[in-house]
């Protein structure tokens, strides 16, 4: 049984942590709202081409393969997400815990050895 | 009692109100695919906090193990379903969901 | 204490997910979805299940709205276009919604749920993890095994889906380039005087 007054007094550390960065960041955001100088003009907005108006935007596309590379993270990061609570009772030497972890890492092997073989990791 | 403690009631509520808005979310956004892959987020973060809440306050593991698996179907399901919207975008260059209609006969 | 907490955080994490809903630009969305999940995981540290919180910001936060946040951005669309229809459909949502909100009402007044104020996230267990790994290697081996294979598919459905091979461009193969000897890159030839190769 826990108490709901503990676990807050637990977590102070954490709260203050909190507070102090969202007072400290709304700072930031409101002193350089106040104190910077804001004189935009279309010169200034758009984005710097050598000798010629600008095309477009300044902002580019998203290459497709940081998707891929975001998606493996995904994937072993839940992997990692299921050894934590592992690692009790690999401590209290639970044998069919760790054999049952083992069947799980080999199946996500098999993704990882087929994403090797497919070149998905390589930066080509 | 019920106005000075942390129950079970509260719980429910959030959940309530979160799925609600994620369901509200999918009917709104109808031309928007991302919005909607959000709002299905929404819904199962809503799922997830049911389950968990359930959990504690009836002192069992159950709906914290379940609330895990949901979690990697929801990464599972966002992961498959932004790949299939890239694919979808660069087969055809726009997301409208409404044109997704080449399957019918 | 504890229930001030509660009504910051569910506030925070409500009026986040109209905000999802609502924002214009996508970006925001994913961001406002970023708050939603953070504050969430502290609803849930407030009952105690310390470890679902942190999987939450470790996997929602850190991962599933990094992924949104990518697509996002890959893709150039003109969003303002996507949320024209956003009007026409506000009065059927709401509507939909209100109902929906109505029938869980009506379930949650007939049900009774024994709702005490004590809770307890980790019972027989010291701590929330220990509790969960108890059960979820031995007891639930076949829904563990069933995540592991449900993880391989998307890795390989993500993989297959959106891997591109690049034929065209050139590579640097290290093991082939070490691996060359002298007699593979250069011949000598004995070029006589007033006569080509």
């Amino acid at each position: 049984m826990e108490d709901a007054q503990t676990l807050v007094v637990e977590y102070l550390p954490v709260v203050i942590f909190l507070g102090l960065a969202i007072a400290i960041s709304l700072l930031f955001l409101v002193a350089s709202s106040l104190l910077a100088p804001r004189k935009p003009d279309p010169e200034k907005l758009s984005a710097y081409e050598c000798g010629f108006n600008a095309f477009d935007d300044a902002r580019m596309k998203f290459d497709v393969r940081f998707y891929l590379v975001s998606i493996l993270f995904i994937i072993f990061d839940l992997e990692v997400a299921f050894l934590f609570p592992w690692v009790f009772q690999v401590a209290e030497g639970n044998l069919p815990a760790f054999w049952s972890m083992m069947g799980f890492l080999g199946v996500l092997t098999i993704g990882f050895v087929y994403e090797w073989r497919r070149g998905a990791l390589e930066w080509q | 009692m019920a106005g000075l403690e942390l129950t079970l009631g509260h719980y429910l509520a959030v959940s309530a109100a979160l799925f609600t808005i994620g369901v509200f979310g999918i009917f709104v956004n109808r031309k928007n695919i991302i919005v909607i892959l959000m709002s299905i987020e929404l819904i199962l973060l809503s799922v997830n906090i049911n389950l968990v809440a359930f959990s504690v306050f009836n002192g069992t593991i159950m709906g914290q193990v379940f609330a895990m698996l949901v979690l990697t179907v929801a990464a599972a399901e966002a992961a498959v379903g932004l790949a299939i919207l890239v694919v979808y975008f660069r087969n055809r260059g726009e997301i409208a969901v409404e044109d997704v209609n080449v399957l019918r006969g | 204490m504890a229930l001030i907490a509660f009504y910051i955080l569910s506030t925070i994490v409500v009026l986040s997910a109209l905000f999802v809903v609502a924002a214009r630009n996508p970006v925001h969305s994913v961001l406002w979805l970023i708050l939603a999940f953070f504050t969430s995981a502290g609803l849930l540290v407030l009952i105690g299940a310390e470890f679902l919180a942190m999987l939450l910001v470790v996997v929602y936060v850190g991962a599933v709205a990094v992924l949104f946040l990518f697509v996002v951005m890959m893709l150039d669309i003109d969003f303002a276009e996507l949320k024209q229809g956003f009007q026409n459909y506000l009065v059927v949502g709401v509507l939909v919604a209100l109902a929906l909100l109505a029938e869980i009402g009506i379930v949650a007044a007939a049900a009774t749920f024994g709702g005490g104020t004590t809770f307890n996230a980790n019972p027989g267990a010291a701590t929330n993890a220990e509790a969960l790994s108890r059960v979820l290697y031995t007891d639930y081996l076949l829904l563990f095994q069933m995540s592991g294979i449900v993880l391989l598919v998307a890795m390989i459905g993500a993989i297959v889906l959106t891997l591109r091979a690049r034929p065209t461009v050139k590579r640097q193969n290290i093991a082939q380039q070490t691996g060359r000897k002298r007699k593979d890159a250069v011949e000598l030839k004995d070029v006589r005087p007033g006569q080509g190769i």
